[in-house]
């Protein structure tokens, strides 16, 4: 009786500790980019790289891009965070102040990397408090779509390539019928209320212009009130589509895809979603108008490190992998983007489809510009410049004023 | 000795098995709540590895801060009106499907507009955008009536953004209050009605004089539950404007979730959460109040 009651002791205790034994080598990678590439491609890499390193396993957590930033925030405060994170460039300085993300530069630093630092893509990789806090897995540039057959019925052979071209052609298209505009401006104030960092933002780009200087707001400037005059001149000429206040960027982009707006300025990812969604759209993508200054807007999926991993070795193997040339290239090709790492660019050019390889064509030269990174809080400034932004287009606040209030209200935000 | 031992081990087993489910329940409402006053108190915690106590300077904070007392106005504009919304349409539907008609017909009416009440708040949000965009139906439907002679941004307007936000919670929430009526209105004795119309009184005097006065317990307690209820609401805010126009529909309860998850600022979250949780802890009192005269 005795023999039986230790053995279910001993089996109790064994089952006990199993888990505990297989979570030893078993990290854990948080991101929304499974949730955007809906084809399983992420559990296949994971499985690979598993097969390959049979001593780690890899727990994929899969969330939408708007509910990462605060599990990422809430888990660390609990203890419960994960190994590997999906992270997103304008998080950057907030996770610092709380102290979420491992510096990357002594395993950067490593003779046995897959890839040579110098190949990364440079933006994620700029330091903040003298350090590097992640890696890019790819890169996202934004660029203009553009449906020809608007174009064409407005009276124009090819897309407009500076901003009088840009306002005449937008303000013809708006002029064809009910429900047609130039272009739409997603400034709802629904979250995440990033309508201007998609929109505003690549036109001052390539008007070039800047809003922070390092990590201080610099909202004020007159580059930035030129652009906001542009937008304001180009709604008050009827050439944004109404609505402005409370379209989302998921409805711009529909409206896009159904064939009512002439422009759209976002990501060149979401080329994939528009041809495949309306394959009988007369599409093409160019780089956003400009006034001569060839800069153009990027944002990326970024990887980091726990600063309270366990495992930090096994997630760095990981990370390592991700960024090797070929596993790299088959995540650019996959999601439709630019390789991080940019050793993967010819392998890229295989495998991707004519959309990606126009972006690489068109915005080969130019400068890549990232700057939310540097703000002390992103998700509140560019909620304030929607708001602001909302102010100007209604009328209530003039370009000046509307750049002045998002100066003051982002200074009170950094204190 | 024994007898009282006895005694006390008899009546005091029903209590044992009761005792887990309470102390479970107990924990699981004392804890968070607890912790949100205990937050409250502190310069700020979740993001803040070493939290400073601060006592109530984050309450005196918060009385002084022109956004907090903007968000107090729309919630008691959203909460009376979202309440007289729902009473109003509430009490007309549930007069009209207790009406004698065909009882199929009746069933089919009753099943029918209780359908808002069982969407999930995205799905109301969602179908609320796209009737209100200005390519939408509504808009359509007041161009060709002639009402407006433009479309309007009605979730993107300051002017109207709170008036359109009215308009969805009242179709959200009018079928609880439009079932609680009618079961209340089947309680209403027909000798009442009668009686009225012997003495020669039509459709608005029987209302008024029968109708209503029959309905007045249900009609407070219900008013009182759908206050509280109303006064906290979040979702259906969030999805449908996200507080904007600027902060034309900001409300307590969002811009509790705009301090903690987009300002990180949790401590200042938990001190309007307190607000809400004390004012709705009134309303709870004199709902209470309100039942325990029932009894």
């Amino acid at each position: 009786m005795m023999k039986i009651r230790l053995r279910a002791w001993a089996l109790a205790l064994a089952t006990t500790l199993t888990p505990l034994a297989s979570q030893a080598g078993e990290i854990e990678w948080l991101q929304w980019f499974a949730a955007e590439e809906t084809t399983g491609f992420y559990d296949k890499l994971v499985a690979d790289f598993e097969a390959q390193h049979p001593d780690i396993t890899v727990k994929l957590v899969t969330q939408p891009f708007g509910k990462v930033r605060e599990s990422i925030v809430t888990d660390n405060a609990i203890g419960v965070g994960s190994d590997v994170l999906g992270l997103n460039m304008p998080w950057t300085k907030e996770f610092l102040d709380i102290g979420i993300l491992e510096p990357l530069d002594d395993y950067l630093a490593r003779e046995d990397n897959s890839f040579a630092t110098d190949d990364l893509i440079e933006a994620p990789l700029g330091k903040i408090d003298g350090k590097t806090w992640m890696v890019p897995l790819n890169a996202f540039p934004f660029v203009m779509h553009v449906n020809m057959e608007l174009v064409r019925k407005a009276g124009f052979d090819a897309p407009p390539t500076n901003w009088e071209e840009f306002a005449a052609q937008a303000k013809a298209i708006s002029a064809l019928q009910d429900g047609i505009s130039g272009i739409g401006m997603p400034f709802s104030s629904q979250p995440p209320s990033n309508g201007p960092i998609l929109t505003f933002l690549p036109l001052l780009y390539a008007n070039g212009g800047r809003i922070m200087d390092g990590t201080t707001p610099n909202f004020d400037n007159p580059k930035v009130v030129e652009t906001l005059q542009f937008l304001k001149d180009m709604n008050d000429a009827g050439s944004i589509a109404p609505g402005a206040a409370s379209r989302t960027g998921g409805v711009d982009l529909e409206e896009f895809i159904a064939g009512r707006t002439g422009f759209l300025i976002s990501p060149g990812v979401h080329s994939s979603s528009i041809t495949s969604r309306n394959p009988d759209l007369d599409y093409t993508l160019v780089r956003v108008p400009s006034n001569g200054e060839k800069a153009y807007r990027v944002h990326g999926w970024e990887l980091g490190i726990s600063a309270d991993s366990d495992n930090k070795e096994d997630a760095w193997t990981f990370v390592n992998y991700l960024l090797s040339p070929e596993v790299n290239a088959k995540a650019a090709v996959a999601a439709n983007a630019l390789p991080g790492n940019l050793a993967a660019l010819d392998a890229v050019r295989e495998g991707a489809d004519e959309t990606l390889i126009k972006q690489m064509e068109i915005l080969e030269g130019d400068t890549p510009v990232e700057e939310m990174r540097q703000s002390p809080k992103a998700a509140g400034s560019w909620s304030v410049m929607t708001e602001e932004l909302q102010a100007m287009l209604r009328g209530d606040k003039s370009p000046e004023e509307a750049a002045a209030a998002v100066q003051a209200r982002w200074l009170e935000l950094a204190q | 000795m024994i007898a009282t031992l006895r005694q006390m081990t008899t009546q005091g087993t029903p209590y044992l098995f009761v005792l887990p489910g309470l102390v479970i329940l107990g924990a699981l409402l004392s804890v968070p709540l607890y912790k949100v006053v205990e937050y409250s108190l502190y310069d700020n915690v979740i993001v803040e590895r070493n939290p400073t106590y601060v006592g109530l300077d984050n309450y005196t904070t918060l009385l002084s801060d022109p956004g907090y007392w903007s968000a107090g106005l729309n919630t008691v504009v959203f909460t009376v009106g979202s309440v007289l919304g729902h009473m109003i349409v509430g009490i007309g539907l549930a007069l009209l499907v207790n009406a004698d008609i065909n009882a199929r017909a009746r069933t089919f009416f009753r099943s029918m507009l209780v359908l808002p009440w069982i969407f999930t708040a995205v799905v109301v949000a969602l179908n609320w955008q796209l009737l209100l965009n200005p390519f939408g139906l509504i808009n359509y439907v007041l161009q060709w009536l002639g009402l407006i002679s433009e479309p309007l941004d009605w979730l993107g307007n300051p002017d109207y953004a709170m008036w359109a936000l009215l308009l969805i919670s009242t179709w959200r929430g009018y079928p609880f209050i439009m079932v609680s009526f009618l079961s209340g209105l089947q309680t209403v004795p027909k000798e009442l009605y009668e009686a009225a119309e012997i003495d020669g009184a039509g459709f608005w005097h029987k209302f008024w004089h029968v109708t209503l006065p029959q309905l007045k317990p249900v009609i407070y307690g219900v008013a009182l539950l759908d206050l509280i209820w109303t006064f906290q609401l979040f979702p259906l805010v969030w999805l449908s404007t996200g507080g904007g126009p600027g902060r034309a529909t900001e409300v307590l309860s969002t811009l509790t979730f705009r301090l903690a998850f987009v300002d990180f600022q949790f401590s200042q979250a938990a001190t309007v959460a307190v607000s809400i949780l004390i004012i709705s802890a009134a309303f709870t009192l004199l709902y209470l109040r309100n039942e325990a005269r029932r009894v």
